[in-house]
């Protein structure tokens, strides 16, 4: 799955801001501890619209996920 | 245009325009408010959703419900029940008139409705329905822990599931299509997959999450994890439902979706 990459000071900037008043940022990271954000066709529409295009911009790559956690959560 | 309405018991009747309950009324102008729109057939659908749910008596028990209809975050957020719990979504979500889907890796919808607050240990139901046939890849669930538990899965490593704090989890295996409602009332567990019960176990919950309920991934401690990747067109919250509620609840959401055009068969 392709994200954009952000760094650490771009996570803290977007992560878990409302870029609607029904929408926020939710970012990930991958195996590498690096933050990936992932944008559907339609969050990409709204997004370019705010405050917040500039992510738009954001270099992009594959995401690898960090091994899932045990389960049932402790 | 000024719009003139008339209440009569609890339907709005509009001048010129369809009759709708009123409860249906305020979620419609809820979405409007919000900048969402609906089609006609979605608020007829939605309306008689409301209609058969209160003919079954199972509105009351109800604390919220997402119809997922109107395609839009702003629609999909609005609770059917009340205005209270109206969603958020994060980032990561496709809206379409089938219903919203999450990406399975990131997004979630935080419900608002955290579970100690507003559930009962000895009452109460959650899950939703789902036309996609995906099968999670891994753990995919829907709900909150630690350290306790309270989680519904649709299809996850071919098993439909509901994990609660005590017993553990109760397995439907070969996963489901269509509803799933994972239920408490006093001491029995159950999980209704669409007009069955698919497991049955006794146990007494003694604890649930003091968290808000996620939908699309588990709310872990304010984290999300565990994320799901199925079509999801209807999701609830609400009191434990008897046998009979929980039929009649499977049978009002069927019909909705069927107008919709989106049911399973």
């Amino acid at each position: 799955m392709i994200g954009y990459i952000l760094t650490n000071e771009q996570y803290t900037q977007v992560q878990g801001q409302y870029y609607t008043e029904y929408q926020f940022f939710n970012c990930v990271a991958d195996i590498n501890g690096v933050w990936f954000l992932f944008l559907s066709d339609e969050d990409k529409q709204v997004v370019a619209t705010t405050e917040y295009a500039w992510v738009l911009d954001l270099p992009e790559a594959e995401y690898i996920p960090l091994p899932p956690p045990p389960f049932p959560p402790k | 245009m000024i719009r003139v309405g008339v209440s009569v018991g609890s339907f709005v009747a509009s001048g010129g325009g369809a009759s709708f309950d009123a409860d249906a009324q305020a979620f419609f102008d809820r979405v409007t408010t919000a900048g969402g729109t609906l089609s006609t057939t979605e608020k007829n659908a939605t309306n008689q959703l409301v209609l058969d749910m209160k003919s079954a008596g199972i509105w009351t028990p109800m604390k919220a419900i997402y119809p997922m209809v109107g395609a839009s975050a702003a629609a999909c957020a609005q609770n059917l029940k009340s205005s209270s719990f109206t969603g958020t979504f994060s980032s990561g979500w496709t809206f379409a008139s089938t219903g919203v889907t999450p990406n399975g890796t990131s997004a979630f919808l935080n419900s608002g409705l955290n579970a100690s607050t507003n559930l009962s240990v000895t009452s109460l139901s959650f899950g939703g329905y789902t036309s996609s046939t995906a099968n999670a890849s891994g753990d995919a669930y829907h709900g909150a822990s630690p350290p306790n538990y309270l989680m519904q899965s649709f299809k996850s490593y071919n098993v439909t599931e509901f994990w609660r704090t005590v017993g553990g989890s109760i397995v439907v295996s070969g996963g489901t299509v269509g509803m799933v409602q994972a239920n408490q009332l006093g001491i029995l567990s159950k999980i209704y997959t669409n007009n069955t019960i698919g497991g049955t176990n006794a146990a007494t919950m003694v604890t649930i999450p003091n968290l808000n309920m996620y939908i699309g991934g588990i709310n872990n401690n304010g984290t999300a994890t565990f994320f799901d990747n199925h079509l999801i067109s209807y999701y609830y919250y609400a009191d434990g439902l008897t046998d009979t509620q929980a039929s009649n609840h499977y049978t009002a959401v069927q019909t909705f979706q069927t107008t919709l055009s989106r049911q399973v068969p």
